[in-house]
């Protein structure tokens, strides 16, 4: 424990220097307008500034993006509450009682709760993280291919049983993630794959061409500028605090949204959206007054808010301290960091512990500065949203072909996100979320390296993920899950994850979540 | 593979989006196997470069072939909302050109006119309301990514 102080007194040393705490802050900044924006998400606002850090050391640039992340499950809850628009897609609950709030006139008791609900549970992440990520990844150094084989099967079965589509779609989607992975140079043998005589697709194709194109330009393209309305009335200051009985209401739900979504945001899958679902039906569940729910209840607001923001902060852990990404967002954090020369995994910490502590550090003076930028300044954010969608989108292009140029200097990739971009408006129509896609194609070389170096290791013999404990441990979970699968299917059960489908349906024919 | 209609009538059947779904994943699967040809598999012991696309397409088709057998459960074909597509087909359009000129004509020529097109044309907004955006913003860009963030944008062949 003594050694965790130390290293993170190392951090705040890193984190309270000018530039790095600027960084931070521009960071919180665009955060906070990407999760208000409709029509552009974190993963696409990540990815798209993505270019910017490449000036920037190591630190500074994750702090930057992981501030963004961050800063957009904040953002979110404002266009969820004023406008009924799930700015960011994990908002999608607040938009049910934080929007009744409202036309009740306390929107900005609402507005309050979720600032001051998400600065509790994203500290409340960042201490837990402090507490898991250096153990957890000290564990992880008895990792080999088999385990790491087993980690990610466990975590692509997990994601598919978390997502609210189906198994198979969630699965399909990850295969084509994993197959697109496979494209370029196989590093084991030196053959070409799929790249068609065209040498740019030699290194494979990148990541960030894959999601610009997908949630960026893919949202863009179902999204008329006809279909959005921009009108949007700012709180005044006054109005902004919560009355004594709202503080008692929502004190429980944000303890308890809190812990849930730490939880749920360690386990791969778009954990923040389901982390807010679940903590909504918890907080109706044991409320004592569920008809209040759908109608303004502070409990509806206070508990998914808390929630998602401490599952983004529990995504962390297992990119940190495994180097494994749980979702997209952290899939392109992890391409950030592997850019900037630095791999996230078990050695992190050991081996650059100014950019682990350094970035844990500024998570806390982060959320910070966000419960300072989302009550105060909430008046001028808003005024954001009165952009006008149709000068929006064009400039959201721009940033697209920009952002995605910039990384390789290849006209191919921009070609790349153009054709992703398709591809995401079609999956959309189908109704197949693109999100597995994404974490499929970052975990292709890891997994197909894993496993064929554990095939090699036992010279042929697929024994070895059964005969070593902890790979045969994570097999069991994934059986484990394919069979509680299986029974939901044939017993034609509606469970959570049904449920989650339907508010997301029913709250994206209203508003458009990103 | 195709769903019966709805009982009264007993003789139309419907497609369902899901067996369109499912159906384009096996077909692209396929066709993808195909080009596979000289993609060694290897052994258990010795695993080729084919291994992993190969298995892969494997779980593609199979996941499509779910989705097929599933589709009663999906809704028909005609419930898509297309409303969106001559907007989407436009945005691609003029994206396409832009992403041509990108390179040729250097970044503040082809964002210029993309901006300008996406506006003027397809979002009907005012001549010199989109003028001003389109070169402002352009410029603005310009500067932020070249000079401030010293990562250079491609110049146009001419002066910039």
């Amino acid at each position: 424990m003594e050694s965790t102080i130390d290293s993170l007194l190392l951090g705040f040393s890193v984190a309270f220097r000018p530039d790095v705490l600027l960084y931070a802050f521009l960071g919180c900044v665009v955060g906070t307008l990407v999760g208000m924006l409709p029509g552009i998400g974190p993963l696409a606002g990540i990815s798209i500034l993505l270019p910017v850090t490449f000036g920037l050391d190591a630190t500074k640039a994750i702090i930057m993006l992981a501030g963004i992340y961050y800063g957009s499950q904040y953002g979110g809850s404002t266009t969820s509450i004023l406008m009924r628009i799930p700015g960011e897609a994990a908002s999608v609950m607040t938009c049910i009682d934080g929007y009744a709030m409202a036309q009740k006139g306390r929107a900005g008791a609402a507005l309050c709760i979720a600032a001051v609900g998400s600065f509790i549970a994203g500290t409340f992440g960042v201490i837990a993280l402090t507490v898991i990520a250096p153990p957890l990844g000290a564990f992880a150094l008895r990792f080999g291919p088999p385990e790491y084989t087993a980690l990610l099967v466990v975590g692509l079965i997990f994601l598919a049983y978390m997502s609210s589509t189906s198994l198979a779609r969630t699965l399909l989607m990850a295969a084509f993630g994993i197959l697109l992975g496979c494209i370029g140079i196989d590093v084991m043998t030196g053959h070409f794959r799929y790249a068609f005589d065209i040498p740019d697709l030699g290194d494979g194709i990148g990541i960030v061409p894959v999601a610009v194109g997908l949630f960026g330009l893919g949202e863009i393209l179902s999204t008329p500028s006809q279909s959005v309305t921009s009108k949007v009335k700012a709180p005044r200051m006054r109005e902004l605090l919560p009355t004594r009985r709202e503080w008692r209401e929502s004190a429980m739900p944000i303890a308890r949204g809190t812990v849930l979504g730490f939880v749920v945001g360690i386990v791969p899958g778009s954990a923040h959206i389901i982390s807010s679902f679940m903590s909504y039906a918890l907080e109706k569940r044991i409320s004592k007054h569920p008809e209040e729910f759908g109608r303004g209840a502070v409990a509806g607001v206070a508990g998914p808010e808390s929630a998602n923001n401490a599952a983004s902060t529990g995504a962390f852990v297992p990119m940190l301290a495994l180097g494994l990404p749980t979702g997209p967002v952290t899939a392109v954090l992890m391409a950030a960091l592997l850019i900037h020369g630095v791999p996230p995994g078990p050695q992190l910490v050991t081996q650059h512990p100014d950019v682990f502590w350094g970035f844990i550090a500024s998570m806390y003076v982060g959320n910070l500065m966000l419960l300072a930028l989302n009550l105060p300044l909430v008046g001028m954010f808003v005024n954001v949203l009165r952009i006008p969608y149709a000068y929006l989108y064009p400039l959201i292009i721009m940033f697209c072909i920009i952002g995605v140029y910039e990384v390789n200097h290849s006209i191919i990739d921009v070609w790349i996100m153009l054709v992703m971009g398709i591809v995401g408006y079609l999956l959309r129509k189908f109704d197949f979320d693109p999100a597995p896609l994404v974490l499929g194609l970052v975990i292709a070389p890891t997994f197909e390296m894993s496993l064929r170096q554990s095939l090699i290791m036992s010279n042929g013999a697929w024994t070895i993920f059964f005969e070593r404990p902890i790979s045969a441990g994570l097999f069991a979970v994934s059986a484990g899950l394919l069979i509680l699968s299986a029974v939901s299917l044939v017993m034609k059960r509606k469970d959570w994850r049904a449920k989650l489908a339907e508010v997301e349906a029913s709250e994206s024919d209203q508003g458009r979540p990103s | 593979m195709i769903a019966p209609d709805d009982e009264r009538s007993g003789q139309r059947a419907i497609i369902r989006r899901d067996h369109i779904a499912g159906g384009m994943f096996i077909v692209a699967s396929l066709l993808i196997f195909a080009l596979s040809g000289d993609l060694p598999f290897g052994t258990l012991a010795s695993p080729g470069a084919g291994m992993m696309p190969k298995l892969v397409l494997g779980l593609l088709i199979a996941f499509g072939a779910i989705l097929v057998a599933r589709a009663a459960e999906s809704p028909p074909l005609a419930t898509i909302n297309w409303g969106d597509f001559r907007h989407a087909a436009t945005v691609v359009v003029v994206t396409a050109a832009a992403i041509t000129l990108y390179t040729r004509v250097g970044f503040v020529l082809s964002v210029t006119l993309l901006l300008f097109v996406l506006l003027y044309f397809i979002e009907r907004r005012s001549l010199w309301r989109t003028l001003a955006v389109s070169l402002g913003v352009t410029i603005a860009s310009y500067l932020l990514f070249n000079t401030l963030l010293k990562s250079p944008l491609p110049p146009m062949p001419f002066w910039f």
